[in-house]
């Protein structure tokens, strides 16, 4: 769950060929390396779609009446996810940067940022947003959901992008340097695109968890998935066959964005395949 | 020794567990539903329903446990046998019905609108292309669902939000039952100088016990039950202590 999610993503091992051992909450990243036709992804995959399609076919009412209640509120949980994966990318590399940053103030400050954020719940962290600091501004469901988010994540992949930016050798950094390379060409030029290896597969997985937590917006009337599906069983009473509706359709859609996410690994690691 | 005691405690337990079930209830109530059902600075199930029940359960030779439910899962819960009644404001409808039994209706409602003070609203045409807030699930969400198409409807945990929300101008009215809404725009503090009642619905709604499908001899005692507190007068007073009726 969210709340000990305080181990952060850390880096445990990191091989020659660039692969790092990634502790957190996300789904498994399948190994592109992985060809067999029966993996645990497409067990999965396939076993989710078939139980939707078979569910929807068999008993149309009620299956069919919940999945076609459902797909404004799939709208919904999609533009939060992305707003908020927009915000929080971009949140994160700062954070990130700061924690490295010798300039002691910023790094303290990233750090802090870091530390309170990881302490508090994202549920809580919503409620804050929403509720409590309606009191000074009020912002509307949809920002408010991609403040919480975005923020939240925003210091977990702080870690992400710390970690991943301190596994590559310092070396490099000597090599820009005495090239004539100044700190910020080094980091931008050098640096952080071969970071980025390392660092994509954690941060897809964090966008993936995003995307399982956006179920939490819910509770500030937010019409997202979880809450289409929440009104309908309060409407019908039919609370196993909404759910079981609600969970495949998260499965699904983790389950394809865990394979883009594979996908685009596999062409950051195109050297590495052919040695 | 830490074992025994644990054996001895099972089977005081099971032997025990049985014979208590007989006479006592389990009752989920919400309490979020002010002054149906509502919390007390002890955080003990305090309001309408509560003492509604225990009477007639106390009146059916049986014993009541009110426990806190939220909303959101009592239905699910009752139907999973996690308690007997459900006694938090629950309005008798045909979908209802089809999944649950209920005992006689034992209170007469109606849905009110809820706009901020100085706000003219006397219909739901007048709430058109605005938002409706209210509590998931509850029967004023169905209603201006049904009544007030046109308009955008948000759905909050609870009805303490949706009004907050209403004060902090994020939505435009509430819609919820009328002891609530009252309560909300004549009693409770922070709330009362903010609010005002737009209008009421026409049609009535019938307040009932709820029960899993099928627990007939359930619904026999608590009729019976509702039957003796009514003929005691103990409603009347109970009206009066928390409705001021």
């Amino acid at each position: 769950m969210l709340d000990d999610k305080n181990t952060a993503p850390s880096t445990t091992t990191s091989s020659a060929s660039g692969n790092i051992i990634m502790v957190t909450d996300g789904v498994n990243i399948p190994d592109h390396r992985e060809w067999r036709l029966i993996n645990a992804w497409s067990l999965s995959l396939g076993g989710a779609i078939c139980a939707l399609l078979a569910l929807c076919f068999i008993w149309p009412d009620p299956y069919l009446q919940v999945l076609s209640f459902l797909p404004d509120g799939l709208m919904v949980t999609f533009e939060v996810t992305v707003l908020s994966i927009l915000c929080a990318v971009p949140l994160g590399l700062l954070t990130g940067l700061g924690r490295i940053s010798r300039n002691s103030f910023i790094n303290l400050a990233a750090s802090t940022y870091v530390e309170i954020i990881r302490g508090i719940p994202l549920l809580v962290q919503i409620f804050y947003i929403y509720y409590a600091l309606a009191k000074f501004l009020q912002v509307s469901g949809l920002t408010s959901a991609v403040i919480a988010i975005s923020f939240c994540y925003g210091a977990y992949m702080g870690e992400v992008f710390r970690a991943g930016i301190m596994a590559i050798p310092k070396g490099q950094t000597e090599a820009a340097r005495s090239l004539g390379f100044n700190r910020f060409q080094t980091m931008f030029f050098v640096i952080l695109p071969q970071a980025w290896r390392t660092i994509l597969p954690p941060v897809g997985n964090e966008c993936i968890a995003m995307l399982k937590d956006t179920s939490l917006v819910s509770v500030m009337a937010m019409p997202d998935l979880m809450q289409r599906g929440r009104s309908f069983a309060a409407k019908t009473y039919l609370y196993f066959e909404t759910y079981t509706i609600i969970a495949l359709i998260y499965l699904i859609i983790t389950l394809l964005l865990s394979k883009a996410v594979s996908i685009m690994e596999a062409r950051l690691n195109y050297y590495d395949k052919r040695k | 020794m830490f074992r025994s005691l644990l054996l001895s405690i099972v089977t005081l337990g099971l032997l025990c567990g049985p014979a208590c079930a007989a006479d006592k209830i389990i009752v989920a109530s919400d309490p979020t539903w002010p002054p149906m059902e509502f919390l007390d600075d002890q955080k003990n199930v305090i309001g309408y329903d509560p003492d509604m029940i225990t009477a007639v359960a106390k009146e059916a030779g049986m014993e009541a446990e009110v426990r806190n439910i939220a909303w959101d899962g009592i239905f699910a819960g009752v139907a999973a046998g996690n308690y007997d009644v459900v006694a938090s404001g629950v309005t008798i409808t045909p979908e209802r019905e089809k999944a649950f039994d209920f005992s006689k209706p034992y209170y007469e409602v109606r849905q009110i609108v809820v706009v901020r003070k100085g706000v003219a609203c006397k219909s739901f045409d007048d709430l058109k292309g605005k938002s409706i807030g209210g509590q998931i699930g509850t029967t004023g969400i169905f209603v201006a669902q049904k009544d007030a198409a046109s308009s955008q409807i948000k759905e909050y945990e609870d009805v303490g939000l949706a009004m907050q929300d209403l004060i902090n101008n994020r939505i435009d009215a509430v819609i919820c039952d009328s002891p609530v809404a009252l309560y909300y725009a004549n009693k409770k503090q922070g709330f009362t100088e903010k609010l005002s009642i737009a209008f009421k619905t026409e049609a009535s709604e019938s307040f009932a016990f709820v029960v899993k499908k099928g627990r007939k001899d359930l619904v026999e005692k608590l009729n019976r039950g509702i039957d003796a507190v009514r003929a005691k007068g103990i409603e009347a007073e109970l009206m009066k202590k928390w409705l001021g009726e």
